[in-house]
């Protein structure tokens, strides 16, 4: 009977948890789908009605699919450069300089605390003038990097430099909790004994246990670029962002078009990357986007 | 020359030294095992050999060649690890793949040597199995057989069994101990377990403090331990800290009861010694039963009954200061009770005697003189 009677109280105390979890659910995706219908629904309303010319004119001008292609190039480049620069890395310091650890978790911090102003302005300085020290200090890189013919001041080659440091945190992050939720050392140590090199293990062994840290911080970094307004801005590079903004001051309705447009785009990409994810064998992980910020 | 021989092998970590000018030779096809608790430098003996530290000093020579600052990747030895070392994102059988498709061997060949590998350590029908569906100790097999398939020249086994649980750890020693045999291979264990190490080794080396306390075999060890540390790192004793009243006749004093021993021939009269005895050598009787055979015989209440199986362990309260541990069989057990006051006795040649750091040196000092 008490039996009976605990089971039923358990019941309807489940049932009441689901409901409070239900209309917090609820809330949270009132919360975020309520701005991107309203500017659906913005976007796609004329004078007279639903109107999808808007559409139209957006894909028949032809700086939407130049800023757009440039934005997606930046993106790719800078998610590529930051992933294969700061991977290596990171697998080299947690294997033979542990000691160096904590120095590169303030580093990476950095980008947080320095806003895009401050950094466009840095480089605007270092590679514009002609300091001996900065000269000596880059091992000949900037003098070499800001003059003809290998010249990328305001450049997207420079913009994507300065994306990569923007990168740091999130590819950081997100990198070094994956390398340490795996025994790295020990799975190192197995490679080598089985023959294997530091660049063959890394590859063969490492990059596939940390695959999905590694998506996290591609997907965060590409996001991240795609919507970079500050520095391309002046750095006078016209990529996607400033176009929207463009835009934006002279004909509203089109701007909440192409807001919903990028949306999609970038809800492709994430579904993608969650396929690629899922799809491997023999993990469990999931994409760690808490580990990033 | 041995097989694989460690010279004067060294390692320091700033200024501890882990591993102190040890000196070791190891026979083809031998099993040895390296038994200290932690931080005695066993494990950094056995990196040095895997070739995942370098040491500070000395050398290592695998079969007549200095492989000292050969990179691990070079060394071909198989390692078996504490905490199996599986790759997560492959499966058992591409786990065993690795190392023989790091060294390109025909498709058909590792194929055919995965299957002959999974059958051997019993998971022939695990091959698709990736590590996190599969016990720890099917990991551990799996490990073995992966450290197999390079056929390394030496197998190195870090504490293989210490993650697992106690019937697990028994089969899969025994296991390890039997392939070893069967397939002839060089083996180096390290273990701090001494149960471990006396059932599965040909040798043991007992370390202290990055330094070989004693080499021997696992009877030796257990029956004529040299030094004190040795005496009371392997297995259970109890221990008496005594002088020597005359080493002749075999004759030292605790406190106000003499003790009988063997007769004793590099230590002097009056030298303090460790007398040891090893529980299962004590014999108990209750008080007034007819008089015991063994030559030494102590009085003391028992305080702790313990069944283990085949024998009983009993904790005898000697003295304020003594306790002491006693095994039975368990069929002679039966009519002793805690709180009843028995008799322990123990033969003179039940006694192992040793110096102790002093009476070391004065043996030593002693020894100088009579050569000159």
């Amino acid at each position: 009977m008490q039996t009976t009677q605990a089971v039923a109280i358990a019941q309807r105390q489940t049932r009441a948890r689901f409901g409070i979890d239900k209309v917090f659910l609820i809330l949270v995706l009132i919360y975020l789908t309520v701005p991107l219908i309203s500017t659906l629904v913005f976007g796609f309303t004329g004078s007279h009605g639903i109107d999808f010319s808007t559409l139209g004119q957006i894909f028949s001008d032809k700086d939407f699919a130049q800023t757009l292609s440039l934005s997606l190039e930046l993106a790719l480049a800078s998610t590529l450069l930051s992933v294969a620069l700061i991977t290596p890395t990171i697998y080299w310091v947690q294997l033979r300089l542990p000691g160096v650890r904590p120095l590169l978790d303030i580093l990476s911090l950095i980008p947080f605390a320095a806003p895009a102003i401050v950094m466009a302005f840095g480089l605007v300085e270092v590679y514009s003038g002609s300091n001996m020290l900065i000269n000596v200090l880059s091992l000949g890189l900037v003098p070499l990097l800001s003059n003809p013919p290998f010249n990328i001041v305001n450049t997207p080659p420079l913009l994507v430099c300065a994306y990569v440091v923007i990168a740091l945190p999130f590819v950081y992050r997100s990198i070094d909790a994956s390398l340490r939720s795996i025994n790295t050392r020990v799975l190192t140590e197995a490679s080598y004994s089985l023959g294997c090199g530091w660049w063959r293990t890394f590859l063969t062994v490492i990059l596939p246990n940390i695959w999905p840290g590694i998506i996290s911080a591609a997907l965060l970094t590409f996001s991240t670029v795609m919507g970079e307004f500050t520095l391309s801005s002046l750095f006078s590079i016209y990529t996607f962002p400033i176009y929207l903004n463009q835009t934006g001051q002279e004909d509203p309705h089109k701007a909440a078009s192409l807001s919903i447009l990028s949306f999609i785009l970038t809800l492709i990409c994430v579904l993608a990357i969650f396929l690629l994810v899922r799809r491997r064998p023999g993990q469990q992980g999931e994409i760690e986007l808490t580990a990033a910020k | 020359m041995a097989f694989l021989e460690l010279t004067e092998l060294t390692k320091s970590f700033g200024r501890v030294t882990a591993v102190d000018a040890v000196d070791l030779s190891i026979e083809r096809g031998e099993f040895l095992t390296l038994l200290g608790p932690s931080g005695c430098g066993k494990t950094t003996i056995l990196r040095m050999v895997a070739g995942f530290e370098t040491p500070s000093a000395g050398n290592i020579l695998l079969d007549g060649d200095d492989i000292t600052t050969t990179p691990a990747s070079k060394r071909a030895m198989g390692m078996v690890f504490q905490s199996y070392a599986l790759f997560p994102h492959l499966t058992a059988a591409e786990n065993i793949a690795f190392g023989m498709s790091i060294k390109r061997l025909p498709k058909e060949r590792i194929k055919q040597r995965c299957a002959e590998l999974l059958e051997l350590v019993g998971l022939g029908e695990k091959d698709r199995s990736y590590p996190h569906q599969l016990s720890g100790g099917q990991q551990q097999r799996i490990a073995l057989a992966r450290a197999l398939a390079i056929e390394p020249r030496v197998l190195l086994l870090d504490e293989p069994l210490s993650a697992l649980d106690a019937k697990v750890r028994v089969s899969l020693r025994n296991e390890i101990r039997h392939i070893q045999q069967q397939l002839k291979i060089t083996a180096i264990y390290v273990t701090h377990d001494q149960e471990e190490a006396l059932a599965i080794s040909d040798r043991i080396a007992v370390m202290s403090k990055g330094r070989i306390e004693q080499l021997d075999q696992p009877e030796e060890i257990y029956n004529n331990p040299r030094t004190v540390f040795a005496a009371t790192f392997v297995g259970t004793s109890n221990r008496f800290n005594a002088l020597v009243v005359a080493a002749a006749e075999g004759r030292c004093r605790v406190e106000q009861q003499e003790l009988h021993v063997p007769p004793l021939t590099n230590i002097r009269d009056g030298a303090s010694v460790l007398v040891m005895v090893r529980p299962e050598e004590v014999n108990v009787q209750k008080e007034g039963a007819l008089p015991n055979s063994g030559a030494n015989q102590i009085a003391g209440t028992i305080i702790l009954r313990t069944f283990l199986g085949p024998f009983t362990r009993f904790h005898v309260h000697v003295n304020d200061e003594t306790t002491l541990t006693a095994d039975v069989p368990s069929q002679y057990a039966r009519e002793l009770y805690v709180a009843e006051p028995v008799v322990l006795s123990f033969a003179a040649d039940a006694c192992q005697v040793l110096p102790t750091d002093s009476s070391i040196k004065e043996a030593e000092k002693i020894t100088e003189s009579e050569k000159v």
